[in-house]
């Protein structure tokens, strides 16, 4: 029987690799640019923004939450970011931008954790109050003059000719697998998630655990505004439109679970590349974009059936 | 119409010349879930106008027999005949339709919904979709009202008492004409003149004909009303015999299968020092009112009571679970005031809860972390994978975990299996206070006898056990003091020899004596 | 020896406890909103002017129908995240049916049936797809939503290229959506209609106690012999054909069809809305009327803030916080409700 377990344990490892091998073959098919090196590195490059945002959300996740404003904290940050450097140079961008994002974090993680209120209208109400400040300090504009100096460490310099946003996701992927796996607070997060009445009264500091998991999520995605704003060379009000959808399908098809306590980085990480290059072989081969949304939404639906499927197992 | 009745009840088994086929006749039923058999080959006959009761410890297949026959579960085998007839595909809503209706001890009450709405719940009266509400709550009201159940039909079922709602309980399965009525512990809320009540009930219904099966722990019920008694052991019939004659010796033999001494360890007890002492402990919830009790190294503190009597609070409020609003504890000597668990656990207190699945587990998680939980605080910090590991293998090898693979799903493991991984966690740091929640609940008997040996090791290292527990004979048994609570006060505190049934139960029901 | 009986129901003896008791004996919504209107009432001048409470009532019907849809999927413990699309989608497929069949020439009542009904169809489809995803499969309601959402948006979209479509006969337009019935925009009339009957399906019907079971205790709906499943397709569904009417009243009003209409921004309303209105969003609790209240009060609130030149974009904010802070004070009354 255990042999049956394993088996069925390796399935979910091995669909979305899988998975995403029959797709770039059939992006292939179609367009055969989509398989040259170029168009590979500059996925993975484009994957990495995203890699970003879905450790993030993973995060807070596996705790059996949610965070609907990571992607207008990230318009926030980028916008506040951006005003800062352009008036005290890339280190005050930084530093507001990882400020405001804690500041976020902690707030939403206090309001569920200490307030108890659903996670869903804590970060519901937060992206409200992310999209009015984003827009207010803006005034709707984009800010322009950003530093070059932000762009060199976030988007075009490289190490070793490995990009500095590959560098970067790939510094954040490994970092949170450690948290996660090798600390007291990476296995507070999925019991809390697990179970959080139990962890509760087996000692586990649950809702210490939970603001943590907010507030890190937060900088995570403060830290991908930032990479975003280097990249665009502006602070952008609409910077977060579809990043915080997107984080979450890329998560649950990377089998993070919606129940709290199940996933991990590999996951979150395979999902969002998955995800990236679904819509740049799409591009490529000139689907409609609006086509493309219909797509996604499929896929989202399919991986989360998919997810349901193995959880009754 | 009894009469007749238990004329074809009374010459013995059924043989396949009896007249009028049975009421209800089960045989060879199996049933896994999982990788866990709850039912291996049951079988069980009911005749019209008698009471049936089915009699087994926990985890020997009861509820699991009473949902295959109530349609709440399918059987993985045997044959269901009804008035003769083999039953296939059975559901909740055929079997009410058929006459079966059951009242389970998990509720099938909606708290949100008034009393009415639940009554009527899934048939209600309407026309074209449109509810005859008036209809509806005159026949709640009647009904109600013919029960002698003194409850409004437009009160919130959440807002009710425990004993109430399981008036409700019983109301509904009232509603329609039934042929088999299913009563799973239906006492264990109840007050003594309540149940007084239920027991007319079952009277009145017997009479009419109805067949009931009885399923209860408390041997004075069964004797009281018992026609039948099937016995339940590891989820396969044992006997099933007339209820005539009856012993409460001779139930506890029945169902445990050996003299009642012989499950139960011989533990040492060696009282020393009194580590945890209440004094007036009343909670703000008032289900604890002015308790005061003392726990010593060395030996098991039993707490009985009924169910509701507030004895999980007492323990819980030790553990920081519950809100204390006066009273004090102290600790090994010293005042402690209970915060939540961390403290606790930090002060060396570590409870288990009873309900393992809400309170104890994440079944998710592999058991080497849902073990190593409680101690998290310990590794500053870093988990150290290796050292983890090897420790939780060491220990869950000591409490004979089979299979011993410490990476599995706790949700994959049987309730004894479970429980294992919770005493785990009492073993992970340094604890001198243990306290038990009703810990052989759902589990099988060989589990048991595990967890008992377990409580014998910690009273021998020294170690203050409090055990809390509704399962009357396992407190009679493994207490060096026993506490018994009524209503949330103690009762009494017996000790040595004066630790028997009698005594307790007629703390119990002190109520008539007051 | 003596035996203290527990009293179940302890008297409230201070005032703050009688005080909260009433406040959950009529909910402190209706009384938030008196007191807002009674506030703007004598320090606004411009407030109670009929336009301008036209203007309110307006806005607040659109809010209310759109959430009394979300309502009865939150009532079964769900979610709905694709409303807004769905908004969208039907003025887009009804206003290109409508075009299409008034364009050939068909009499313009035959165009609007057709449109209406393309509309309807095209919504319900979406309902029903939630549905049977959430009750058959399993999956997550949020997920399935947003899946459904992408995905009405996308054909929304493509169906109009983002370009509105005119041509919709003059009737469904000047006839109805623009028409003032008893002195009140027809719009506000239908909406109070239909939140009307909304009200009379939970009171009446068996709907109610069975959509309240299902998100109460599924378990105990299930064993009394509710249809658990079919409950739960009805609420998403139900859902869906509320937003693709508000999205077909929306399109009568404008003139055209719109991918632009409702969008993530009405979902999140909605969903506020409800809670706001004191849907639970654990399931099982929840009332229409609760719900026009909820829609009028956010409709208020952010008429005041227009007539005080409150930035728009501080409205975003004031919006956030007081959505969490009622369902902080939500959570709070429970927590203290309990230990009572």
């Amino acid at each position: 029987m255990s042999d049956q377990l394993s088996l069925r344990g390796m399935i979910p490892h091995l669909a979305l690799p899988l998975a995403l091998a029959v797709m770039l073959a059939g992006f292939s098919a179609v367009e055969p640019r989509s398989l040259s090196a170029g168009n590979l590195l500059n996925v993975l490059e484009q994957s990495s923004y995203l890699i970003v945002f879905t450790l993030a959300q993973t995060v807070v996740l596996l705790t059996r939450g949610f965070d609907l404003s990571v992607g207008m904290a990230a318009s926030a940050v980028s916008v506040a970011a951006a005003l800062a450097a352009v008036s005290f140079g890339g280190g005050a961008g930084v530093a507001v931008a990882l400020l405001l994002a804690g500041g976020i974090g902690l707030v939403n993680g206090a309001v569920v954790a200490l307030l108890r209120v659903n996670p869903f209208v804590a970060t519901l109400g937060m992206l409200n109050i992310c999209l009015g400040l984003s827009s207010t300090l803006s005034g709707g504009r984009p800010v322009t003059g950003v530093p070059d100096g932000l762009t060199t460490l976030f988007y075009s310099g490289a190490v070793l000719g490995v990009p500095a946003p590959v560098l970067i996701a790939a510094l954040c992927t490994g970092g949170l697998a450690l948290l996660l796996h090798r600390t007291v607070f990476g296995r507070s997060l999925y019991l809390t998630g697990g179970n959080p009445r139990a962890a509760e009264v087996a000692g586990v500091r649950v809702r210490l655990t939970l603001i943590g998991a907010y507030t890190l999520c937060a900088l995570l995605a403060g830290l991908g505004a930032v990479m975003l704003t280097a990249r665009t060379g502006s602070g952008e009000p609409s910077l977060g439109g579809s990043l915080t959808l997107e984080s979450i399908a890329a998560a649950v098809i990377g089998g993070v679970s919606l129940r709290g306590g199940a996933g991990g980085v590999t996951g979150a990480v395979l999902g969002a590349v998955f995800v990236t290059a679904l819509s740049n072989g799409m591009n490529l081969t000139r689907v409609d974009g609006n086509v493309q949304m219909i797509v996604l939404g499929v896929v989202v639906v399919a991986a989360v059936a998919l997810d349901r499927f193995r959880g009754s197992r | 119409m009894a009469d007749s009745h238990n004329g074809g009840f009374t010459p013995g088994p059924d043989g396949p010349g009896a007249e009028a086929p049975p009421l209800l006749m089960l045989s060879g039923i199996g049933k896994r879930f999982g990788g866990v058999r709850a039912l291996g080959n049951a079988s069980l006959t009911l005749t019209a106008g008698s009471v049936h009761v089915l009699l087994g410890e926990n985890g020997a297949g009861k509820s699991t027999l009473i949902n295959i026959i109530a349609g709440s579960f399918g059987p993985d085998g045997g044959t269901y005949c009804l008035d003769g007839q083999p039953v296939r595909g059975l559901t909740p809503q055929r079997a009410r339709q058929a006459g079966i209706s059951a009242v389970f001890q998990e509720f099938s009450l909606a708290p949100n919904l008034t009393v009415e709405e639940n009554l009527f719940l899934g048939r209600e009266r309407h026309r074209l979709g449109v509810l005859d509400r008036r209809a509806m709550r005159l026949r709640a009201q009647a009904v109600l009202d013919d029960l002698g159940f003194d409850i409004s039909p437009r009160q919130r079922t959440g807002d009710l008492s425990r004993a109430h709602q399981q008036m409700v309980e019983i109301a509904k399965a009232l509603m329609d004409p039934v042929k088999v009525l299913i009563l799973d512990e239906p006492t264990a809320s109840l007050t003594e003149a309540e149940t007084e009540r239920l027991f007319a009930l079952v009277d009145r219904l017997r009479a009419e004909g109805v067949g009931i099966i009885y399923v209860s722990h408390r041997l004075r019920e069964i004797i009281r009303l018992a026609d039948r008694i099937t016995v339940l052991r590891d989820g396969c019939t044992v006997t099933s015999i007339d209820a005539a004659g009856v012993t409460e010796d001779g139930l506890v033999e029945l169902m445990t299968g050996r003299k009642m001494e012989a499950l139960y360890p011989q533990i040492p007890h060696a009282p020393g020092d009194a580590l945890l002492e209440l004094s007036g402990l009343t909670l703000a919830n008032r289900t604890v009112e002015d308790v005061s009790l003392i726990a010593r190294a060395g030996e098991i503190t039993g707490i009985a009571g009924l169910v509701g009597c507030g004895k999980s609070e007492v323990i819980r409020a030790v553990y920081g679970l519950e809100t204390v609003s006066s009273g004090s504890i102290r600790l090994k000597g010293q005042a402690y005031s209970p915060s939540g668990p961390a403290r606790a656990l930090t002060a060396g207190v570590c409870y288990f809860p009873s309900d393992r699945v809400a309170e104890g587990l994440a079944l998710g998680r592999p058991i080497r972390e849902n073990a190593s939980m409680a101690a998290l605080d310990r590794q500053r910090g870093v988990v150290r994978r290796g050292q983890e590991r090897s420790f939780i293998k060491a220990t869950m090898d000591r409490l004979r975990l089979r299979p011993a693979n410490i990476e599995r799903a706790v949700g994959t493991l049987s309730g004894g299996n479970r429980q294992k991984v919770m005493l785990a966690r009492g073993l992970t740091r340094p604890t001198q206070v243990f306290l038990f929640d009703e810990p052989t609940v759902g589990i099988d008997v060989g589990a048991k006898a595990e967890v008992y040996d377990f409580l014998r090791d910690l009273v021998r290292d020294g170690a203050a056990v409090v055990l809390v527990s509704s399962d009357l004979p396992e407190v009679l048994h493994l207490s060096n003091r026993l506490y018994v609570m009524h209503r949330g006060h103690i009762a009494a505190e017996l000790t040595g020899a004066d630790i028997t049934e009698a005594q307790v139960l007629a703390c119990f029901f002190q109520e008539d004596v007051a | 020896m003596s035996v203290h009986l527990p009293s179940h129901h302890p008297q409230p003896q201070q005032f703050s406890d009688r005080l909260m008791l009433a406040v959950a004996g009529i909910g402190l919504l209706p009384l938030l909103l008196v007191a807002l209107v009674a506030v703007l009432a004598l320090t606004e001048p411009r407030f109670l002017g009929a336009v301008n409470l036209l203007n309110i009532l307006r806005t607040a019907s659109v809010l209310a129908v759109v959430a009394s849809g979300q309502m009865l999927v939150l009532i079964v413990g769900g979610f709905d995240l694709s409303v807004g699309a769905v908004v969208a989608l039907s003025s887009t497929v009804g206003a290109t049916a409508m075009a299409g069949v008034a364009a050939s020439g068909a009499s313009p009542a035959l165009a609007v049936t057709a449109g209406c009904a393309a509309g309807l169809g095209a919504g319900a489809v979406v309902g029903l797809v939630n549905g049977l995803c959430v009750a058959v499969l399993k999956v997550s309601p949020f997920m399935v939503t947003l899946g459904t959402m992408s995905a009405a948006s996308g054909v929304a979209l493509l169906l109009t290229n983002g370009i509105p479509v005119y041509g919709l006969p003059d009737g469904f337009v000047s006839g109805f959506g623009r028409a003032v019935w008893l002195g009140l925009p027809s719009a506000l009339v239908v909406s109070v209609v239909l939140l009307g009957a909304v009200a009379v399906m939970q009171r009446h019907t068996l709907a109610g106690p069975a959509l309240r079971a299902v998100g109460g205790n599924l378990q105990a709906a299930r064993v009394s012999g509710v249809a658990v499943r079919g409950w739960t397709v009805a609420a998403y569904v139900g859902c869906a054909v509320l937003a693709s009417l508000t999205g077909l009243l929306l399109t009568a009003r404008i003139g055209s069809g719109q991918a632009s209409l409702g969008g993530l921004n009405m979902t999140m309303e909605s969903i506020a809305t409800a809670v706001i209105a004191g849907v639970s969003l654990r399931g099982g609790a929840g009332r229409v009327e609760m719900v026009a209240l909820g829609a009028v009060f956010l409709a208020v609130i952010s008429n005041a803030m227009n007539l005080s030149r409150v930035d728009s974009k501080a409205q975003l904010v004031v919006l956030g916080v007081i959505l969490i802070a009622a369902v902080a004070l939500d959570e709070l009354g429970k927590r203290r409700r309990v230990r009572v």
